[in-house]
């Protein structure tokens, strides 16, 4: 593009180039969570096993609450979490509420509209047959609570594989009775995404320094993105095989052995206890309070 | 039952694999060996050197057993191997322990989600324990230099890290024979140069090492013996480091260096490099 602007159109990058850049944006997430699952917070010092049971437990009794304000104060006791576990809150925060719009608001909307939960028309929209139809307090209570269960639940779920490292997750599904070779299949997955996210975009970055001119939206894009998929499948496959006589070469015959180094501590009982005291004070209040 | 075969009469005395007459074809089609025999010996640093394509890494394949050929004999410490040989688990748990792969792609070989965890992969299967094994792992990340990569990821690692990674992985078995397949491709020279030492190291501790390089100039440090691929995937010759590289004619035959490429021998210094010549004729200089 000329400096002066005279020749060449700046344009956004397209979809394939939007789709590298999330993928690159996930390294960079991930890296970010080995960080943050290194540093010395409270999450951090306990046993990924606790946490996991403690997770299933918060997660179970988060679905069984009926009234928004247990909710908020569950939602707030993990914000609370975060900070002690030196999780920077301002991204812990984003990281949840960002899905939520895109993901639970645009199914429960819906659900607001008199049309779906009738009751007490809060916002009249529109008339039907002299009705005011519109969004109503039922509607919006149940989408309310629907909102906040998915909050607390990703806020839980964001806690735990933030302050874990990948591999003491596995062991700890591994040691919970998760199958060997589940496990194993997960580790595997999480590896080589990274390595074939490294081919993907060296293949886009070779396509883009040999294309001259604007990239269209066009059939030529669309057989790109099919061509190199079909070629990524080549050297995908290609590598399994590799990685299965890795294996092989090193004695693996179906059963793989893993390390086994997880060991309980009074920490983590006393974790697990507060977590029991915790889903039981959210349930209890939640019936007290009612809906 | 299992697969067996008696050691050919012709085989050396010494030899830890004995390989005659092996055939393999991809896809029954892409044929990679043929006619293949080779021994090798029991102590030795054996090169396999060819043109790209010429089946030096199926070979080496064969003899871990992880490609199995479709015609001749492969017989490790004088046994038949087999794929239903390598079915009984003594049997494959004996082999694999004395014979330890280097994959020229260490992203292949790497494939557990720590440092550690792949270290200790090849000593876990062989039946040890989980402290047997962290001992293992600990002596050999440390004997290499990388005891501050063990809680390390992979996908962290540089290229020069993942081959140290992938070459502590097989050392932790210790086994008896080492195979390399191009370990010195995309290293930088300095890596190169620890790798070629660590393979000087490890035969004088006893260990066979077998190799397949392109690397002609380190050819010399890294080999006893070659065995040199044609490109219609037999066996071109075999010799001493020294004949072989100065059998231009040889080199040239089999594809393996360019007309210009020649050797300087001034006092005992070979320098090996290529460059263009003004006339044909100056391409011979003392």
């Amino acid at each position: 593009m000329c400096p002066c602007g005279c020749i060449g159109k700046h344009k956004k990058g397209y979809f394939v180039e939007k789709t590298l850049n999330g993928g690159a944006a996930l390294m960079r997430q991930v890296m970010f969570s080995e960080d943050v699952a290194a540093q010395p917070g409270l999450l951090q010092r306990l046993d990924p096993r606790a946490k996991i049971v403690g997770l299933v437990v918060l997660l179970v009794s988060a679905s069984l609450l009926h009234n928004i304000a247990t909710l908020v104060a569950m939602y707030l006791l993990t914000l609370v979490v975060a900070a002690v576990s030196r999780l920077p809150v301002g991204f812990f925060i984003k990281r949840v509420w960002l899905f939520i719009p895109v993901f639970t608001l645009i199914v429960v909307l819906p659900a607001t509209l008199s049309i779906i939960t009738p009751g007490k028309v809060l916002l009249q929209l529109w008339t039907w047959e002299g009705h005011p139809e519109g969004l109503t307090e039922q509607g919006l209570t149940s989408a309310g609570l629907v909102v906040m269960r998915v909050a607390v639940s990703i806020s839980l779920v964001v806690l735990l594989t933030v302050t874990t490292p990948w591999i003491k997750l596995l062991s700890a599904l591994r040691a919970l009775g998760v199958s060997r070779i589940f496990v194993l299949i997960i580790g595997m997955c999480y590896r080589y995404i990274f390595l074939l996210l490294g081919s993907v975009t060296d293949m886009y970055e070779s396509r883009k320094s040999r294309t001259v001119g604007a990239v269209q939206h066009d059939k030529a894009a669309r057989t790109l993105v099919t061509t190199s998929a079909g070629a990524l499948f080549g050297k995908a496959h290609y590598l399994s095989e590799e990685v299965h006589q890795a294996m092989v070469a090193r004695g693996y015959r179906g059963d793989a052995k893993t390390l086994q180094g997880l060991r309980l501590q009074p920490i983590d009982v006393t974790f697990a206890l507060g977590v029991v005291l915790c889903a039981a004070a959210a349930l209890g209040g939640d019936r007290l309070l009612g809906r | 039952m299992s697969d067996s075969a008696p050691l050919p009469q012709n085989a050396h005395g010494n030899a830890v694999f004995v390989c005659r007459d092996l055939e393999y074809a991809y896809l029954d089609r892409f044929q990679a060996l043929k006619g293949v025999s080779v021994d090798v010996l029991a102590g030795e640093r054996l090169a396999l050197l060819g043109a790209n394509g010429c089946g030096k890494s199926t070979l080496l394949k064969v003899l871990d057993g992880l490609v199995h050929p479709t015609g001749g004999t492969f017989h490790a410490f004088g046994e038949l191997v087999t794929e239903d040989n390598l079915e009984d688990e003594q049997f494959s748990m004996g082999f694999r322990s004395r014979v330890g792969f280097i994959f020229q792609n260490s992203d292949s070989q790497v494939f557990s989600p720590t440092v550690r965890e792949e270290v200790a992969f090849g000593c876990l299967q062989m039946g040890m324990d989980s402290n047997q094994s962290l001992d293992r792992v600990h002596d050999v990340l440390t004997m290499l230099g990388i005891a501050d990569l063990a809680d390390r990821a992979p996908f962290q690692l540089s290229g020069g890290q993942k081959k140290r990674v992938a070459i502590a992985s097989v050392l932790s078995m210790n086994p008896e024979v080492i195979i390399f397949d191009e370990p010195t491709a995309a290293l930088d020279p300095r890596t190169q140069h620890w790798l070629i030492e660590l393979m000087a190291e490890l035969n004088a501790a006893g260990k066979t090492i077998v190799v397949a390089t392109h690397d002609l100039a380190a050819l010399d440090q890294m080999a006893d013996r070659c065995v040199v691929f044609s490109e219609d995937h037999t066996i071109a010759s075999t010799g001493t480091p020294s004949e072989v590289l100065y059998d231009s004619d040889l080199l040239l035959a089999v594809n393996l260096v360019h007309e210009h490429t020649h050797r300087h021998n001034k006092a005992q210094e070979v320098i090996e490099h290529s460059h263009l010549h003004p006339t044909a004729a100056s391409h011979h200089h003392a």
